[in-house]
């Protein structure tokens, strides 16, 4: 990166600047006076008169009296849920993980600090910078949340109920203080590691700044701006507070969750996607190979055309055709059981037939695509590692085993990754347009997508518990994803996903 | 393999059996669908479907095409769809492969991360449609149909594995020194070159397009911007769709060609994409390289 100068030469230039030190300590002080104000024994939100405050919110005795009157930002949601207080729900939600945020970054500022020296190229002392300053911005945003929604509450009450404690100043002013210091520190290091900011990337590259914004509106509707809505998945849903001021519930969802559904859903989920990683990858692997080795480059088309056709075909109509095909009384299968003297066989109705008639459609769709996949690595091989192993007298079988199979392995753990990825996800189009809404078949054949679809289009009102099932979901397959890729790039970076 | 010897013989011939054998799996469906629709409706009703059609009849299509509005109305919005969804999103999946593809860019890993961060972690689906129908207020509209689907972070980390592959660091380089900026860059070296990139994600996305009923199912609220599929995902259920044909061709719902008809739908609506397929076929295979998030 930098070849003009040396660790030690930065080391060097480093300890010539006297005033770092003090710097260095401001920007640690700022950073213990806002973990401290999180303390969750200190006020950010108090409630002040409230005996009328507790009046208009219509209170029992019971309930105010299990209220105390003063709240950190980290526990402000426990007031929202004694005292039903949904609509300051949302607010206190966002301002929970914002502080939460603030801490965790600026813990991770302090353990960078502390390893800087371990950290490649000298930009130990950058990232530590980096990580500080996003954290001041997250207080700093926290404080003026906090405000913000003292001011909210009191207009919707009508009355001076809510007061912004001191811990919103200090962490407010130590998060300004904080974040202008580590920005001088941090122009130094910039300097010396010769890295440049935010501003002048954008003075080169404005262009692909520009390229980007419509990639920015779209992942930020479709995607980000929806995350905020995990906080539909701690709410009662009723239809008369509407979404964002229905009531909180805290974990009370995933308790019902883990009582009743978590355990069968996670399980079909999970089984029918490794039945499908396995299986889908060993026989398009398989397949892979054989087609390499026709040699007649017109047969080696067609036979691919052909199989990769089924790839083309809309769920909706693979659903009419294992309609066709499973029916009870004009299906095919049942066609060819009678005319061989058995007994019709009543499909859709017993659930034991469906992970393997799911399995074998999702194989039959998916083979040509991922063979595809495999054969553009194939093709890719140089011929000379076949030819110099045919005079070494290799057979076909020696061939495969030793060059082609071991080539494919980048390959395999690529797609392997972005399956696992999607672990938790998997196919819902597939399950739903197979099965729909046969209840028969549910035990065996309902994964987290058709349930929450379900759940969602046939009770509105259950409406936190389709959330709370998605970002269990999400969070699972997360972790999965987070968890493969941290083992592969320990043992090997270069196949690592991100 | 020039060379033959004698132990791959075996391979060879099990080689061809297997191929043989799963390309007329892949294959057989479509054969029983398209002959199940010119089998006589009755005749199925009494022996079933079988492979091959018996008492030939074209009377499904015609049942279709003798009141042709609906279906007619819903191919329009699957071409509507299908073509602001593909060339609207080659467009915003090729820039934003551009910017991730290229090495000077400071943040290219971190958006490329962010950009695959939406495949591992989100809302769910209800905070999803909250946002077009509560927050936006799409709902009913056909913006909310296409517009959902307009990118996808494996289509643009497909696209840049295209144009990593296909335009080399040194052209850009060469063409930077002769003061090309980044937008000269992208329409005169890039895109030129992209033939392949462009119709395997312009044909996954045309695809995803074409063949989607989910969208419609969450968003519409008539029948006017029903896509293809989701009309005939209708017509399978046999709701609305079959009463108002048997309404159209004034027939009694029960004298309605109900099973074929539903095959016929099913071919109709598939025709295109398999037409369409052996033009784009000789990119599409010759290359699916997918690479990393990282670049």
């Amino acid at each position: 990166m930098n070849p003009s100068m040396t660790a030690a030469g930065r080391a060097a230039a480093r300890a010539g600047r006297s005033g770092d030190r003090r710097k260095l300590a401001a920007m640690g002080l700022c950073a213990l006076v806002i973990l401290i104000c999180f303390v969750p024994a200190f006020p950010w939100i108090r409630a002040v008169n409230t005996e009328a405050l507790y009046g208009t919110m219509g209170l029992k005795a019971s309930v105010a009296k299990k209220l105390s009157p003063d709240h950190s930002v980290l526990t402000f949601l426990s007031f929202v849920e004694t005292s039903k207080q949904g609509i300051l729900g949302f607010w206190s939600f966002l301002l929970l993980i914002v502080s939460a945020a603030a801490i965790i970054l600026i813990l991770a500022a302090g353990v960078t600090y502390a390893i800087r020296n371990r950290i490649a190229e000298g930009k130990g002392m950058l990232r530590a910078c980096s990580f500080f300053q996003k954290g001041m911005i997250f207080s700093l945003a926290a404080a003026a949340g906090t405000a913000g929604l003292t001011i909210f509450a009191n207009s919707h009450y009508g009355m001076t109920g809510f007061a912004a404690g001191w811990p919103v100043y200090a962490a407010g002013a130590a998060g300004a203080c904080g974040y202008l210091v580590s920005k001088r520190i941090e122009k130094q290091e910039m300097i010396l590691c010769r890295e440049h900011g935010f501003i002048e990337e954008f003075r080169r590259n404005w262009v692909l700044f520009l390229f980007l914004v419509p990639c920015f509106v779209f992942f930020l509707i479709n995607n980000y701006l929806p995350m905020t809505g995990i906080y539909f998945a701690f709410t009662q849903f009723n239809f008369r507070d509407h979404l964002f001021a229905s009531p909180f519930v805290g974990f009370k969802n995933f308790e019902f969750l883990v009582r009743s559904e978590i355990l069968h859903l996670t399980q079909n989920t999970i089984l029918y996607n490794i039945v499908f990683i396995v299986i889908g990858n060993i026989l398009q692997i398989f397949f892979a190979i054989l087609i390499s080795h026709v040699a007649n480059k017109r047969m080696r088309k067609i036979s691919q055309t052909m199989i990769f056709m089924p790839y083309f075909v809309s769920y909706v109509i693979l659903r009419v055709l294992v309609f066709n095909m499973f029916e009870y009384e004009v299906g095919l299968v049942n066609n060819f059981i009678t005319s061989m003297g058995m007994e019709r066989i009543d499909f859709y109705n017993t659930p034991e037939y469906w992970p393997w008639l799911i399995t074998a459609f999702f194989l039959w769709k998916n083979i040509g695509y991922g063979m595809v996949v495999y054969l553009a690595t194939i093709t890719g091989i140089s011929t000379e590692y076949y030819e110099a192993a045919q005079i070494d007298g290799a057979n076909i079988y020696q061939q495969i085993r030793y060059i082609t199979v071991p080539l494919l392995k980048p390959t395999f753990i690529i797609l392997l990754l972005y399956a696992l990825g999607g672990i938790m996800k998997g196919q819902f189009e597939l399950f739903y347009q197979l099965v729909g809404n046969n209840g028969t078949l549910f035990n065996a054949t309902d994964i987290f997508d058709t349930y929450v679809y379900r759940i969602t289009t046939t009770q509105p009102l259950s409406m936190g518990m389709g959330t709370a099932a998605g970002l269990f979901q999400s969070l699972f397959g997360f972790l999965v994803i987070m968890i493969t890729n941290l083992c592969i790039k320990r043992r090997n970076p270069e196949y690592a996903l991100f | 393999m020039k060379i033959r010897d004698r132990s791959a013989v075996p391979f060879h011939v099990i080689k061809a059996i297997l191929l043989a054998i799963l390309s007329v799996l892949c294959v057989l469906p479509f054969i029983m669908i398209i002959s199940g629709s010119l089998t006589d409706n009755y005749t199925i009703l009494k022996e079933g479907f079988s492979l091959f059609p018996r008492n030939i009849t074209a009377e499904a299509y015609r049942t279709i095409f003798r009141s042709p509005d609906g279906i007619l109305q819903a191919y329009k919005m699957n071409f509507y769809y299908t073509f602001m969804g593909t060339a609207l999103g080659l467009l915003v999946i090729t820039l934003t492969a551009y910017v991730i593809s290229r090495k000077d860019f400071k943040y290219r890993n971190k958006v490329s991360f962010l950009i695959y961060f939406t495949t591992i972690f989100g809302g769910g689906m209800i905070p999803w449609y909250m946002m077009y129908t509560n927050v936006l207020g799409l709902r009913g509209t056909t913006l909310a149909i296409w517009f959902p689907a307009l990118m996808s972070s494996f289509l643009v980390i497909l696209m840049r594995t295209f144009i990593t592959g296909s335009v080399p660091d040194a052209v850009v380089e060469s063409a930077k020194i002769d003061g090309a900026g980044h937008w000269i860059i992208f329409w005169r070296i890039v895109l030129p070159v992209l033939g392949p990139g462009l119709a395997t994600v312009g044909l996954f996305q045309a695809l995803g397009y074409w063949n989607d009923w989910y969208r419609s199912s969450m968003f519409s609220t008539s029948s006017e911007t029903w896509s293809l599929q989701f009309y005939l995902y209708d017509m399978v259920n046999s709701t609305l769709a079959m009463r108002q044909m048997a309404q159209n061709v004034s027939l009694n719902t029960a004298d309605l060609p109900t099973q074929t008809v539903k095959l016929a739908m099913a071919v109709v609506a598939t025709g295109p994409v398999l037409l369409f397929y052996p033009f784009v076929q000789r990119y599409f295979v010759s290359g699916i390289t997918i690479g990393a998030v990282k670049g």
